[in-house]
């Protein structure tokens, strides 16, 4: 047998062989098979949501520190009571909307640019400045925003040599949110660049060849067409910054936790998983309920809940 | 000729004397075997090495020096330092003792309160057989536990430190300096207000007997404080403050101010008139762990309480330790906030275990709303 005659005959015995372990006929099932370990996944995850919502459900005992076994609305029951955990949801929800806001609206321009830039040296330069983050981490960025904004620090000893009176930013509520901007600027232009790229520029000359000015086109065409994109890029943002936990916590100066940090306080600092349990059940499903009015409302294509029709004739033509 | 020989009127041992000594050696004959076997497994089946949890810093660097260096020249065992947070090891060991899985250190370097939560949970080894801690003082014996579940190591105060620039004319004399507006926003505590509630409770004008059943003085002092912009922190967040001069006052433990001091910051503590609060650490073992590594846990805590471990440990520290009779560190003579006497502690408030470890959760958690607001 030749080494040609080998290469032939061994497709053959594969094919023979794929036939055997999955025929022809479980073929539809492919999809689903490909599908399993990402549902296993999900899976495992919604496994742990349902034991954390049952460990939500017990309360400490202090005379031995284990949960109880009665079933009881206790820890649900303190987040209403005690003040400080709806101000600390309310400072969560008030930080991941202005945090995404801010940062797809800076995003953007940027990843417009990046995209439709004609200077390649100007491309590498906003590509390199939004992967040079990724590398540093948010616990690194955030001890640099430290350096930064400190009351020694860069930001106050240029506004002493300017002779302007210093800012006290650090360990305040716009502190951390400066450093949520900075961290999830990246996040959300490589989900708006290829919403970007996906557009195609003769569109643009179109708008343009009809009188419109770059700001209209951008607004009018632009925009809409990138809509998945934003979209996305805003959901992501959001979820990330209603369960941030670093920030908060080296940025926040300890006054300006959110849930999250609540969350930790509950499970290590003061030893309840019942209540550390309840606030992520709450975390969870805020974050559920604002992502799917978000997909209600504005979600489009895959992120949105309503497929948009297609016309008559590709429907026939489809047909 | 000697007194028994006399006594039995006979040359040689008397019978009851000759009986007790054989009945002894017989006994010892008898019990050789498993004594020797018991001690030669263990010898030979010295764990490679063991895992102590413990503060970083200066913290473990003490603890390197005076006890974990000594512990492995004696023994050949390495001692692993492991530097997680004690808040995030303890629901590790609860979970394992829980699953009978063997729990992911030796020792627990801990603070009293959260090692006796440890304790009422069931999960600590007892200590009872330790070598020696009858020779302690009775600061070592947890109170409101049954026998040794842990061991005090030492004692430590809560001290008001400050930056000696800020206060040229000498100490300030009163808790009441960390709500001056002059120093808004360059003081500090911890994060969960640790330390500092006894003496917000009478500085906010309350009584120390009033702790825990009435404690708004406490609240309202805090509600001051919050209103002074306080840094709040951990330890080594102390130590950066007081470097970067961010901070001018701190309520922290001394131990972080004379790091701070000794590595050439400007900073000195006080007791104030209101007094500060004195707490203890200890050490504990979680059950699980295999005999023989169970074994070489205990003989590390007795080395960490033997008198040359506490003397290096504690100096390095700068906090008293639980064994009399040791020389405190030269720079400490006369400190107040290194209590040798009685005159030391009568300035001092000393909130009692049991209190601590009900009700420190909820003041967490009040100190928490205060400064969230």
């Amino acid at each position: 047998m030749t080494p040609r005659q080998t290469n032939l005959a061994a497709p053959g015995l594969l094919e023979a062989w794929r036939r055997r372990i999955w025929p022809a006929r479980a073929g539809a099932f492919t999809p689903y098979l490909l599908l399993a370990p990402a549902l296993l996944l999900v899976a495992s995850l919604l496994v742990a949501l349902v034991g954390m919502g049952e460990t939500s459900l017990h309360l400490l005992d202090r005379s031995t520190f284990r949960l109880g076994e009665a079933y009881a609305l206790g820890n649900y029951q303190a987040l209403v009571e005690r003040p400080v955990y709806l101000r600390i949801i309310a400072k969560t929800m008030l930080a991941a909307f202005v945090v995404t806001l801010v940062t797809v609206a800076l995003a953007i321009p940027y990843a417009y640019l990046m995209v439709r830039t004609g200077r390649p040296r100007l491309r590498k330069l906003l590509l390199i400045s939004l992967f040079l983050p990724f590398f540093l981490g948010q616990v690194i960025r955030a001890y640099g925003w430290l350096i930064v904004l400190g009351k020694q620090g860069l930001l106050n000893a240029g506004l002493d040599l300017l002779g302007l009176p210093g800012v006290a930013l650090i360990y305040t509520f716009p502190g951390v949110l400066i450093g949520l901007v900075q961290y999830m600027l990246p996040f959300a232009v490589l989900l708006l660049a290829p919403a970007f790229t996906a557009i195609s520029e003769e569109l643009e000359l179109a708008s343009m060849g009809l009188g419109g000015r770059p700001w209209a086109t951008f607004r009018h065409v632009v925009l809409p067409l990138a809509k998945p994109g934003w979209v996305a890029a805003g959901v992501v943002v959001f979820t990330l910054t209603l369960t941030d936990f670093a920030m908060p916590e080296i940025m926040g100066g300890g006054a300006n936790d959110f849930i999250a940090n609540a969350i930790y306080d509950g499970f290590f600092q003061i030893s309840d998983a019942g209540l550390g349990a309840a606030l992520a059940i709450v975390l969870s499903l805020l974050g559920t309920l604002v992502v799917a009015v978000i997909f209600t409302l504005i979600g489009v294509g895959t992120l949105g809940y309503v497929q948009p029709k297609r016309p008559a004739a590709a429907e026939g033509a489809t047909a | 000729m000697t007194k028994a020989i006399k006594k039995g009127g006979r040359k040689g041992l008397p019978r009851r004397r000759f009986l007790q000594g054989a009945g002894a050696i017989a006994g010892a004959a008898a019990a050789a075997p498993v004594v020797l076997k018991y001690h030669g497994a263990i010898a030979q089946d010295k764990p490679p090495e063991l895992i102590v949890r413990a503060w970083g810093g200066v913290w473990v660097e003490s603890l390197e020096k005076g006890v974990s260096n000594a512990f492995s020249e004696a023994t050949g065992i390495a001692v692993r330092h492991d530097l997680t947070e004690d808040n995030e090891i303890r629901p590790k060991i609860w979970a394992a003792v829980d699953q009978g899985r063997v729990p992911p250190i030796h020792i627990n370097w801990d603070t009293t309160t959260n090692a006796s939560k440890s304790a009422l949970r069931g999960v600590t080894e007892d200590l009872g057989d330790l070598n020696g801690l009858n020779e302690l003082l009775p600061l070592a014996k947890p109170s409101g536990l049954d026998g040794w579940p842990l061991v005090n190591t030492y004692s430590y105060v809560y001290v008001l430190a400050f930056r000696d620039e800020a206060f040229p004319d000498g100490a300030p004399d009163s808790w009441q300096v960390m709500i001056d507006p002059k120093y808004k926003g360059r003081v500090a505590i911890y994060d969960d207000g640790i330390g500092f509630h006894p003496a917000a409770q009478i500085a906010g004008g309350g009584k120390f007997s009033d702790i825990p059943d009435n404690m708004e003085a406490c609240w309202a002092f805090f509600r001051k404080l919050k209103a002074n912009a306080p840094l709040l922190g951990e330890d080594p967040d102390f130590t950066t403050w007081f470097q970067n001069g961010e901070i001018d006052v701190a309520c922290t433990i001394i131990s972080n101010a004379r790091a701070a001091k000794q590595n050439g910051i400007a900073v000195s503590w006080t007791v104030p008139k209101e007094g500060a609060k004195l707490d203890t650490d200890g050490m504990w073992i979680p059950k699980g762990l295999p005999e023989n590594e169970l074994h070489w846990a205990k003989r590390y805590i007795e080395t960490a309480l033997s008198a040359e471990g506490q003397q290096t440990w504690c100096n390095g520290l700068g906090l008293p330790p639980v064994r009399p009779g040791l020389e405190p560190p030269a720079d400490l003579v006369g400190d107040p906030a290194y209590p040798t006497s009685a005159e030391d502690l009568k300035r001092l408030l000393r909130v009692p275990t049991p209190i601590l470890v009900e009700h420190e959760s909820d003041w967490f958690a009040k100190v928490n709303e205060i400064m969230q607001g």
